[in-house]
C-alpha cells in the first residue's frame, strides 16, 4: 500500500455544454460519445487512472444520468477498491431550498464535506470536457517542487481562440502575474486548461473565505494570483476543448488522420463498455463484398456494405448497399439505408437513413443554421437520436434534424440548406 | 427462490492432436474463434440463453488460458446467488491406490471424480456437454424432451453425410417423434462402415442415478469415456435412450481443415453462423480486448467480406479473412482467406493465402505465406504463437511452423507441406 497521502481529485462534469446543441439534448457534455467506442469523459477519467489517482469525486449537475450510468462503480478505471473510489457529488439542498450549482468555485463549496472527510495534501480539480493526455502525478510533482498554492495547467493557443479562456501572463520562472477571464483584448496567448492543483488547505481555506467567490476563473484565481504563490505547469500536447459542432467534430476527425497527435490506444484510454444498456460483446466488424472503407474508424458491430471515407462509426451502425458515408460522425446503431449519402453530418444514436436519401447535400456550406447560426456555420448537418428521415429526402447543410422526427414531421421531402426540423 | 435444477458440465479438457500447433499450448475449447471469441463461448452462451446458471468444466489440458478466460463467469451471467460456474480440474484423492492415477483417464472419469460436487447440488437432471462444438442450442428443448419421454438419458444428434460418419458417435433413430427425435435403436460410435447419419453432438441428458450408477460400473473398465464406453454400455442394459434431433449449423472443427471451414462459415451477407443473431457472449476482459479502439482503416485499406474487430489497423488489404483484435496488415500487404489470431502483425507487402496465425505472430516485409495471392489454395498453413518471421521469407503451402521458433531457426524457404520444429 501507498504510505503517502494521495491526491484528491474532483472532476466537475456538470458543464451544459449547449454549443454542441442536439448532442447534449438528453446528455451532459463530458458523455457525449466521442472516437467510436468512448465519451468525453473518459479522458480526464483515463488520464487520473494512468496518473496513479485513486480517489475522485465527480460533480454533475445537468442531465447526469447518462453520465451516472456510465461511470457506475468505477471499475473501467480501476476505481473500485478498498480505499479507492469514485463517487457522484449531484447538487443538494443545504442553505435554502435549491442550491444548484451557481459556477464552478460554487460547485466544489457545495461539496466541502466530501472534501474534508477526504483529507488529502493536494486537490486537482479536472473539467470533464475535453480531450487530451497528460500526466497529473508529474504536474504535482511540479506544484510540490514550486512550493505552490495553486498550479494551472496552460498551453499555448491561437490568439483568435484566446477570448474562450482564462489567460495568464507569466513571469521567467513560470509564476503567474497577471490573469484575464475570457479576455477580448488579450495580452497573451498562454491558456488555461482548466486543470487546477490546489494545495488542499488553500483551497479549504479560499472557499471558506467568501461565499459570494462562486467561480475559479473570475474570482478565486485573479485573487489568488494577486496575493499568493501561483504557477503555470506548461503543456505542449494534444488538448482540444470539444465544446463547439465544429471542434468536436474536427477532434473525432484527428482520430483517423495519422500523427495528429491524438491515439486513444497509446494514451491508455479506457471506457466503460457496458453502459449502453445492451453486453457490449458485440462481434468484430462485418464487411460485406462491395465494402469499400478508407481512412475511417469502424467499430466492432458495424456492418458495412456501402462506401465510407474519412468517418468515425460507432458499434453496431449499419450502412447497407450503395450508401455513402463522407467526413461524418455516426454514433451508436444508426442505420444508412441502400443508395443513401450521409456528408459531413453527426448522427446521434439509433438515427436511422432510409433508403435514396441524402443528408449534407449541396454546396452551401456556409448557410448558417437560421435558429442556432452560432452553432452550425461550417456545413456540418445534425441527425438527432432516434431520428427517423423517410426515403427519398434530401437535407441540406447546417440542418438539425431533432431527435424523434419521422416521416409526419416532414412538410416536404427538401429540408433547406440552414433549416431546422 | 427456485432453485436451478439443471446442472450443466462441459468436457473441456481436450487437446485434440489434429488441431496441431493451436492447441500445444491450450485446451481446444480455448482456441480463438470468430474474431473475438474462444471455441467454449458458443455452449456458454447456449447455457446462457439456456437458462441454465449452474455450470462445471471440467478441465485438465493447460488449463490456464481456459480458467483465465472464464474468470467469474460475470460475462456468461453465471454469478448470483444460486448461479455459478465451477473449473473442476483433476485433484489428489486419498482413498485411492492401487496405482490408479489421478488425472482425468477419459471424460467419464473426470465426471465419475467430481460426483460429490453433483450429489451436493442436487440436481434433477444432468446436461453433458462438449466445450469443442460450435451450434446454436436451446438446451431447454431438449430438457424438455427428456422430461417428455421420462428417458434415462437424452442425447442431441445431429444428420452428417454418411461418408463422414466413421468419424462420430452415430445413432440409429426411430421416427417415434417425427422430426422432433425419436428412440435410439442402435449405437456406434466411430463405426468404421456407418449404417446411419445421425451423429452426436455431445449433448447428454441422464437422469442422475442412472449417470451414477454408469460411472460406478465404468470404473473397472480401462476406458472412460462417454461416447465409447458409458453410452453403448446403457443401451447393451436396455436404458430408455432417446434421441433428440438438431437441425441447425454444427461445426465440429476437429481438424485444421474444419476448423478452417468455420471460420469461413463467419463471412458472407448470410453467413451460416451469425453470432450477433445467436448472442455470442465472451470475456471481454480477457486479453484487454474492451480496452481496444475501434479499428482503424487508412486511406490505402481494401476490406472485402471479412469480419475486423476493434484493436486492428489496416493499412493494407484483407478478403475473406477473420482478423482478431490487434491486428497489423501493413501497406501493400495482402491477407487472404485467412484467420489471424490476437496481435499478429503483418509487415509491409506480404501476402498470406489460407493462412491461421496463432496469437502474437509477427511477420517481417515481403514474406510469401500459403499459395499465390489469387490463386486457389488447397491446403491449410498453420503458424504458431510468437513466431518472428524474418523478412523475405517464403512459407510453402500447407506447411506448419511449430510456436517460439528462434529466428536463427527459418530457412529463407519452407517448402510446402513441411513441419518447422
Amino acid at each position: 500500500m501507498r504510505a503517502k497521502k494521495e491526491a484528491l481529485v474532483l472532476l466537475l462534469a456538470g458543464g451544459v455544454g449547449s454549443r454542441l446543441n442536439i448532442l447534449v439534448q438528453s446528455r451532459a457534455k463530458p458523455a457525449v460519445p466521442f472516437a467510436g467506442i468512448y465519451r468525453i469523459i473518459d479522458f480526464s477519467l483515463s488520464n487520473v487512472m494512468n496518473s496513479g489517482l485513486t480517489k475522485v469525486g465527480v460533480l454533475t449537475q445537468y442531465k447526469p444520468l447518462s453520465l451516472m450510468r456510465h461511470l457506475g462503480m468505477g471499475e473501467a478505471w480501476d476505481f473500485t477498491g478498498r480505499s479507492r473510489g469514485v463517487k457522484i457529488l449531484p447538487p443538494h439542498t443545504g442553505f435554502k431550498d435549491s442550491d444548484w450549482y451557481r459556477g464552478t468555485a460554487d460547485a466544489v463549496r457545495q461539496n466541502i464535506d466530501f472534501l474534508e472527510k477526504n483529507p488529502a495534501d493536494e486537490v486537482i480539480l479536472l473539467s470533464g470536457d475535453h480531450i487530451y493526455n497528460m500526466d497529473f502525478d508529474a504536474m504535482l510533482e511540479y506544484h510540490r517542487f514550486k512550493k505552490a498554492d495553486v498550479t494551472i495547467g496552460m498551453m499555448v493557443v491561437p490568439m483568435s481562440e484566446i477570448h474562450q479562456f482564462g489567460a495568464g501572463i507569466i513571469d521567467d520562472d513560470n509564476r503567474i502575474v497577471d490573469w484575464e477571464e475570457k479576455p477580448e483584448h488579450p495580452k497573451t496567448n498562454l491558456a488555461s486548461m482548466g486543470i487546477y492543483v490546489f494545495d488542499y488547505k488553500y483551497l479549504l481555506d479560499s472557499l471558506y473565505k467568501d461565499r459570494e467567490e462562486v467561480d475559479f476563473g473570475m474570482h478565486i484565481l485573479p485573487r489568488a494570483i494577486e496575493n499568493d504563490n501561483v504557477f503555470a505547469y506548461p503543456f505542449y500536447g494534444y488538448w482540444r476543448d470539444v465544446g463547439t459542432i465544429q471542434s468536436y467534430w474536427q477532434a473525432n476527425m484527428d482520430v483517423i488522420r495519422r500523427d495528429s497527435g491524438i491515439s486513444p490506444t497509446e494514451w491508455g484510454i479506457r471506457t466503460n463498455i457496458e453502459a449502453d444498456g445492451r453486453p457490449a460483446d458485440r462481434p468484430p466488424a462485418r464487411f460485406g463484398n462491395d465494402a469499400s472503407v478508407s481512412s475511417s474508424m469502424i467499430s466492432a458491430g458495424c456492418i458495412v456494405h456501402g462506401t465510407v471515407k474519412n468517418s468515425v462509426l460507432a458499434p453496431g451502425v449499419i450502412v447497407e448497399k450503395g450508401a455513402v458515408i463522407r467526413d461524418s460522425i455516426l454514433f451508436a446503431d444508426c442505420i444508412v439505408g441502400k443508395n443513401s449519402t450521409v456528408d459531413l453530418s453527426i448522427c446521434d444514436k439509433r438515427a436511422q437513413i432510409m433508403d435514396h436519401s441524402l443528408v449534407g447535400s449541396g454546396m452551401n456550406h456556409d448557410t448558417s443554421n437560421v435558429l442556432h447560426p452560432k452553432h452550425l456555420y461550417t456545413g456540418i448537418t445534425l441527425v438527432g437520436k432516434e431520428a427517423i428521415v423517410p426515403p427519398e429526402v434530401i437535407i441540406g447543410r447546417n440542418c438539425i434534424i431533432n431527435s424523434h422526427t419521422d416521416e409526419r414531421d416532414y412538410p416536404e421531402k427538401v429540408i433547406a440548406d440552414g433549416e431546422t426540423l | 427462490m427456485l432453485k436451478p435444477s439443471t446442472l450443466a458440465m462441459i468436457l473441456a479438457g481436450s487437446r485434440v492432436d489434429e488441431l496441431n500447433v493451436l492447441t500445444y499450448y491450450r485446451p481446444k475449447s480455448a482456441v480463438p474463434f470468430g474474431g473475438f471469441a474462444r471455441v467454449i463461448d458458443f455452449p456458454l452462451s447456449n447455457l446462457l440463453h439456456s437458462g441454465i446458471e449452474k455450470v462445471a468444466i471440467l478441465s485438465q489440458y493447460r488449463s490456464f488460458s481456459l480458467i483465465n478466460h472464464i474468470g467469474t463467469g460475470a460475462a456468461w451471467d453465471m454469478i448470483g446467488r444460486n448461479r455459478g460456474v465451477s473449473i473442476l480440474p483433476p485433484f489428489k484423492d486419498n482413498s485411492d491406490s492401487l496405482g490408479k492415477t489421478d488425472w482425468y483417464r477419459g471424460t467419464a472419469d473426470a465426471v465419475y471424480k467430481n460426483l460429490d460436487f453433483i450429489s451436493y447440488h442436487k440436481p434433477e437432471e444432468i446436461l453433458i456437454l462438449s466445450g469443442d462444438h460450435i451450434y446454436k442450442m436451446d438446451y431447454q428443448d431438449i430438457i424438455s424432451y427428456h422430461h417428455q419421454k421420462d428417458a434415462d438419458m437424452t442425447i442431441g444428434f445431429v444428420q452428417v453425410d454418411k461418408s463422414k460418419a466413421h468419424r462420430f458417435g452415430i445413432a440409429e433413430i426411430d421416427n417415434e417423434d417425427g422430426d422432433t427425435g425419436g428412440r435410439v435403436k442402435g449405437y456406434w460410435e466411430k463405426p468404421e462402415k456407418p449404417e446411419a447419419d445421425w451423429a452426436s453432438l455431445t449433448v447428454l441428458i441422464f437422469k442422475p442415478e442412472i449417470l451414477f450408477k454408469a460411472l460406478h460400473e465404468n470404473q473397472i473398465s480401462d476406458s472412460f469415456e462417454f461416447g465409447k464406453d458409458i453410452i453403448p454400455q446403457l443401451m447393451k442394459q436396455g436404458k430408455k435412450i432417446y434421441g433428440y434431433k438438431y437441425k441447425g449449423y454444427w461445426g465440429y472443427t476437429g481438424t485444421i481443415e474444419e476448423y478452417w471451414q468455420s471460420n469461413m462459415d463467419l463471412l458472407g451477407d448470410n453467413p451460416p453462423i451469425d453470432m450477433e443473431a445467436w448472442g455470442l457472449r465472451t470475456n471481454m476482459e480477457h486479453r484487454g480486448i474492451r480496452d481496444a479502439q475501434p479499428a482503424l482503416l487508412y486511406e490505402d485499406a481494401k476490406v472485402h467480406n471479412s469480419l475486423v474487430y476493434n484493436g486492428c489497423v489496416v493499412e493494407g488489404t484483407v478478403k475473406n479473412s477473420v482478423l482478431f483484435p490487434g491486428v497489423y496488415v501493413g501497406k501493400g500487404a495482402v491477407v487472404e482467406n485467412s484467420v489471424l489470431f490476437f496481435n499478429n502483425h503483418i509487415g509491409d507487402n506480404c501476402g498470406l493465402n489460407k493462412v491461421i496465425s496463432d496469437v502474437n505472430s509477427e511477420f517481417g516485409q515481403g514474406i510469401c505465406v500459403g499459395s499465390e495471392i489469387g490463386a486457389a489454395a488447397e491446403n491449410v498453413t498453420v503458424i504458431g504463437w510468437n513466431n518472428h518471421v524474418p523478412d523475405w521469407t517464403r512459407i510453402g503451402e500447407g506447411a506448419t511452423i511449430y510456436p517460439n521458433l528462434h529466428t536463427e531457426q527459418w530457412p529463407l524457404v519452407v517448402k510446402p507441406g513441411e513441419v518447422l520444429k
